[in-house]
């Protein structure tokens, strides 16, 4: 969208299923040329930073499956969890371009690190950790505070 | 607050030199001016006045070391002066909470807008094209609070007279394109039409009601205004990649911060005289009409202008400002994915702290995800397993649909709960979505009520937290006069046998008997009960039916030459071992009887497996065999002496699957261990099948003296018997062959023996693959569910351990050791020597 180009090798970029499915349906008789995609939801410096991602993971195996469990369960990749300590707004721009172009191991690590950040904190600290401003009355915070007490103390 | 308030302090004796010089409509208090720093211009009347600065106003000795400091670094961007504004009601920036789209605001642009104006826009608007556009997302931004002026408020407060904010800008305006150049190293610049956000009615906005002069400065402020509103003619095509964060019109979770603050700076604001009012007003409006080579150009001047302690003020401001609150923002898919990979705790904080949260945190497909995550399953990442309670959810559906109530009820005895996961897991899943599919299609004739996920889950939750913390009630069931042997219950009834030879039905609710049922002339020893049926074994020697609803014995099988001490069955299909070392497996619908001999020693527990169709057996000779019924032949043998096996009598064997990882004992010598099970098990099959054949003719022969319903079965048995133990002769190396895959054949073993332990035996391998220790004294019988197993041994004691990782999670003592233990999703019960049932129930609040 900024009229920015950025070389990458085929492996690279099918990182994304978007651009994989893309390429696939566009050169069904596999890649010949330099074949330049557009990619108009992704701001130039999300779009690079998407793509070292992409060109850190390249060779890495992820699970095809739609195995929810396993995915969930496995903690962010070590790499990732420093790649993905940005700036808040970065972060989001991160998890937007995953979930655009379907790169599916970024979307989860993002949604990982964004889980991590709400974690056993109180409303009170996750008013402040994501400046929100607490709209309910105090009837109603009372009211909410003992209907989800249950989950307290386990 | 306190920066600008102090900014506005030492600022405002300049604006109101400024005013005075100007205007003379105001007395201020006179400040001692400082003329080296006259450098603010005002362009009064269309010419340009410089204006002496005065020094430092002197709040307080603290306050002069700053501004001393601010002194001498701040040569370069000195504060803006402000000419009073035209209107009585000054217009302040204000933050947009508003969703109004860019384009409307645009649209009120060109109406509101002079045609002084408009003729700007055209010019403005080519010029404008030029200027690349890059993202929004990093320039820097002022605090936050005024700066957020949108298209709509410059222009709607241009066209209310605010139009007349000056620019000061002077000295700095020329190395202003210079230097941002700089700043604007190609990183994401605002664009500054977007940098605005179109204000709203409703929005609170900053004012100063100040009278002031609407000529003064009219000529100053216009042009600046009117030159740099013309670039917000560019509208953004699309809010994603135009807008930051902070004023992307279709964001609206954060302007509700930004309202707050604007509440509390227009609090501010009133405290100052109206001059300082104005004064302060009008440097934000410069800000917010500035472009954004501009916008950084100031900042940079007021950074450099400020102490420490400033600095420090900002970067507070600034690292609260720069926070987002994703689950708002982003997708509604993408929000719940986030909120999927929390556990319940942090998912119920995250419902309490806003009204988006609570909607996106509370909804069901979070909880319903979080139910299929915990119910019936361990969790893989938390270690919560929550049960099925399916027991309560069938009552809830049998009062509804009665006709469905058969089916359900089998699943609803507590005994063989294990096994029944299994089957029932499907049916769960269907009622699942039958629960769904109701709310879909509300046509359906039964209104069933559709329970919120959340609701479903903190249910099972506060039940596993009782289990866990040991939290329960006992219900005491007194009435036998001797021993009790055997239990089962589930939902409604508890039934009970005694070595008193009576049966008893008790009400789980009321802990009251409601039939005591007689005919067993010896002990009853072993009981199993469904929906209609209640089925006894004897030491008496008998195997008798009957009819629990009534009190009326149906029947009654014999055929066994000792005590009947085991007995299980499923549909048509009896199972019973006995004192007399054989397990008879009793056909009710061909009435037929086939007897599995193979045992050196009683039978103390049969266990129909009815997914694989097998029969697991546990015998005094320290071993547990495996059968399969249609075939008729011995499929495993576990365990015996020297095998790593029990070293006692096993009273009790429990087949199930389990799909996760069990935790295992660390054993050394595996490879070898496994290889000795092989061939030992090979060995006892060999023996198998010879015992079968010897005792084949025996059983023939001791067959006549029974009564004659059984002497007709015998008869059929026998030609049936004769195959069988042909075909195990035949297929010796059937005995170490793997099972087949096709049938699902139980994937582990739970059994208790009198050596005091508890083994967790591996089906497929025929190996012991953990063993439990605790009890000091034999233990008599073993009850489990997905979660828990419950033992009850000789020495008193009931102990309470976790399914998957072996551990013994508490220990409740008696007065009396126990022989017989049952378990449901939230209680469990055992039957002691001294003839008393304790129920301990684990849902009832304590």
């Amino acid at each position: 969208m900024n009229g920015e180009r950025f070389p990458v090798e085929p492996k690279v970029a099918e990182k994304s299923v978007l651009i994989k499915n893309m390429i696939r349906d566009l050169n069904p008789d596999g890649l010949q040329e330099d074949f330049e995609i557009p990619t108009p939801n992704v701001r130039a410096n999300v779009m690079n930073k998407v793509l070292e991602w992409c060109t850190h993971h390249k060779d890495t195996a992820f699970s095809e499956d739609d195995d929810d469990d396993a995915r969930r369960a496995s903690p962010v990749d070590e790499w990732d969890k420093n790649f993905l300590k940005v700036d808040q707004e970065m972060l989001y721009e991160i998890i937007t371009a995953a979930n655009y172009l379907n790169i599916r191991p970024l979307l989860d690590s993002g949604c990982k690190v964004v889980a991590e950040m709400i974690r056993n904190k109180s409303p009170v600290e996750l008013r402040r950790v994501f400046n929100i401003v607490n709209d309910f009355t105090p009837e109603e915070e009372l009211a909410l505070k003992k209907e989800n007490e249950w989950a307290e103390d386990r | 607050m306190d920066l600008n308030l102090r900014d506005c302090h030492t600022g405002t004796p300049d604006y109101d030199q400024i005013l005075e010089l100007a205007t003379s409509h105001h007395a201020f208090p006179s400040v001692p001016v400082s003329s080296s720093r006259a450098r603010l211009v005002n362009q009064t009347n269309g010419e340009i006045v410089v204006v002496p600065l005065p020094r430092q106003l002197l709040l307080n000795p603290q306050e002069e070391t700053h501004t001393t400091t601010t002194s001498s670094s701040s040569c370069l961007c000195p504060p803006p002066v402000t000419p009073p504004s035209p209107s009585d009601t000054l217009r302040m920036p204000v933050v947009a909470s508003s969703s109004s789209s860019s384009r409307a605001s645009h649209s009120d642009i060109q109406r509101s807008s002079t045609p002084h104006f408009s003729t700007s826009l055209k010019k403005e608007e080519s010029d404008s094209i030029k200027i690349p556009v890059v993202a929004a997302t990093t320039i820097p931004r002022p605090d936050g609070t005024f700066v957020p002026l949108g298209p709509g408020d410059n222009v709607g407060s241009s066209s209310s007279g605010m139009s007349t904010v000056s620019t000061a800008l002077s000295s700095p305006a020329v190395t202003a394109t210079n230097s941002t150049k700089v700043l604007n190293n190609g990183a994401a610049v605002l664009k500054h039409s977007r940098e605005a956000t179109p204000s709203r009615e409703g929005t609170p906005l900053l004012h100063t009601s100040c009278a002031t002069t609407p000529t003064t400065a009219i000529l100053v402020v216009t042009p600046f205004l009117v030159k740099h509103i013309g670039d917000q003619t560019q509208i953004p095509k699309d809010n994603f990649h135009e807008y930051c964060y902070r004023h992307n019109p279709d964001i609206t979770c954060n302007k509700l911060v930004d309202e707050q603050k604007l509440k509390e700076l227009q609090h501010q604001l009133e405290k100052l005289p109206s001059r300082d009012q104005e004064a302060i007003s009008h440097v934000w409006s410069i800000f917010s009409a500035a472009p954004r080579q501009h916008r950084t150009l100031i900042l940079q001047g007021l950074l450099t202008q400020c102490c420490f302690p400033q600095l420090l003020f900002i970067s507070q401001e600034v690292s609260v400002l720069i926070r987002i609150d994703f689950i708002s923002i982003l997708p509604v898919e993408i929000a719940l994915k986030i909120l999927c990979y929390l556990d319940c705790r942090s998912l119920c904080m995250a419902a309490q702290v806003s009204k988006k949260w609570k909607s996106l945190a509370d909804d069901d497909r979070v909880w319903h995800h979080m139910c299929e995550q915990h119910i019936d399953r361990k969790c893989p990442n938390c270690g919560w397993g929550l049960p099925l309670m399916h027991m309560k959810r069938n009552r809830d559906v049998t009062t509804l649909e009665p006709k469905k109530r058969a089916a359900s009820d089998v699943g609803e005895s507590s005994r063989p709960r294990i096994e029944e996961l299994d089957q029932d897991l499907p049916n769960i899943k269907r009622v699942k979505l039958d629960a769904e599919a109701t709310v879909v299609a509300p046509t359906a004739a039964v209104v069933r009520r559709k329970r919120p996920w959340k609701e479903v889950y903190s249910e099972r939750f506060m039940l596993e937290k009782n289990w866990r913390k040991g939290f329960f009630k006992v219900r005491m069931f007194r009435g036998h006069s001797d021993g009790v042997t055997c239990l089962q219950f589930n939902r409604k009834y508890l039934v009970t046998g005694s070595y008193d030879t009576s049966i008893k039905i008790w009400r789980v609710d009321t802990g009251e008997c409601i039939r005591t049922l007689t005919g067993h002339t010896k002990g009853v020893r072993s009981l199993a009960f469904d929906s209609q049926k209640l089925i006894t074994g004897g030491l008496d020697l008998t195997i008798k039916v009957w009819n629990y609803h009534t009190g009326q014995c149906i029947s009654t099988y014999r055929g066994h030459d000792d005590a009947v001490v085991s007995v299980d069955f499923h549909n048509k299909t009896i199972v019973s071992g006995s004192a007399d070392k054989t397990v008879k497996v009793w056909h009710v619908d061909s009435r037929t009887c086939y007897t599995l001999r193979g045992h050196l020693d009683w039978v103390n527990c049969v266990k129909i497996h009815p997914p694989s169709s097998t029969v697991f057996l546990a015998s005094d000779d320290t071993t547990i065999r495996m059968w399969d019924l249609k075939s008729n032949r011995c499929l495993r043998v576990f365990g015996g002496m020297d095998k790593e096996g029990h070293i006692g009598q096993v009273q009790c064997v429990i087949p199930f699957t389990y799909k996760d990882e069990m935790i295992e004992d660390h054993n050394d010598s595996d490879s070898e261990s496994a290889s000795n099970t092989a061939e030992s098990n090979a060995f006892e099959r060999a023996e198998d099948n010879v015992n079968h054949i010897n005792h084949n003719n025996n059983n023939n022969g001791n067959m006549h003296g029974n009564n004659r319903d059984d002497a007709r079965q015998n008869v059929t048995n026998l030609g049936e018997e004769s195959t069988t133990s042909e075909e195990n002769t035949s297929s010796e190396d059937v005995n170490q062959c793997e099972l087949s895959l096709d049938v699902q054949y139980p994937t582990h073993l739970l059994t208790c023996s009198l050596d005091n332990t508890i083994k967790l035996w591996d089906v497929r391998t025929g190996r012991c693959i953990r063993t439990q220790f605790g009890h000091i004294e034999g233990v008599w019988s073993i009850s489990a569910d997905t979660f828990r197993i419950i033992s009850g041994a000789h020495d008193r004691l009931i102990k309470v351990w976790d399914l998957q990782d072996g551990k013994c999670l508490h220990t409740f003592s008696n007065d009396s050791s126990i022989s017989c233990v049952g378990l449901s999703d939230s209680r469990f019960a055992a039957g002691l020597e001294n003839g008393d049932v304790k129920m301990y129930c684990f849902d009832e609040e304590c």
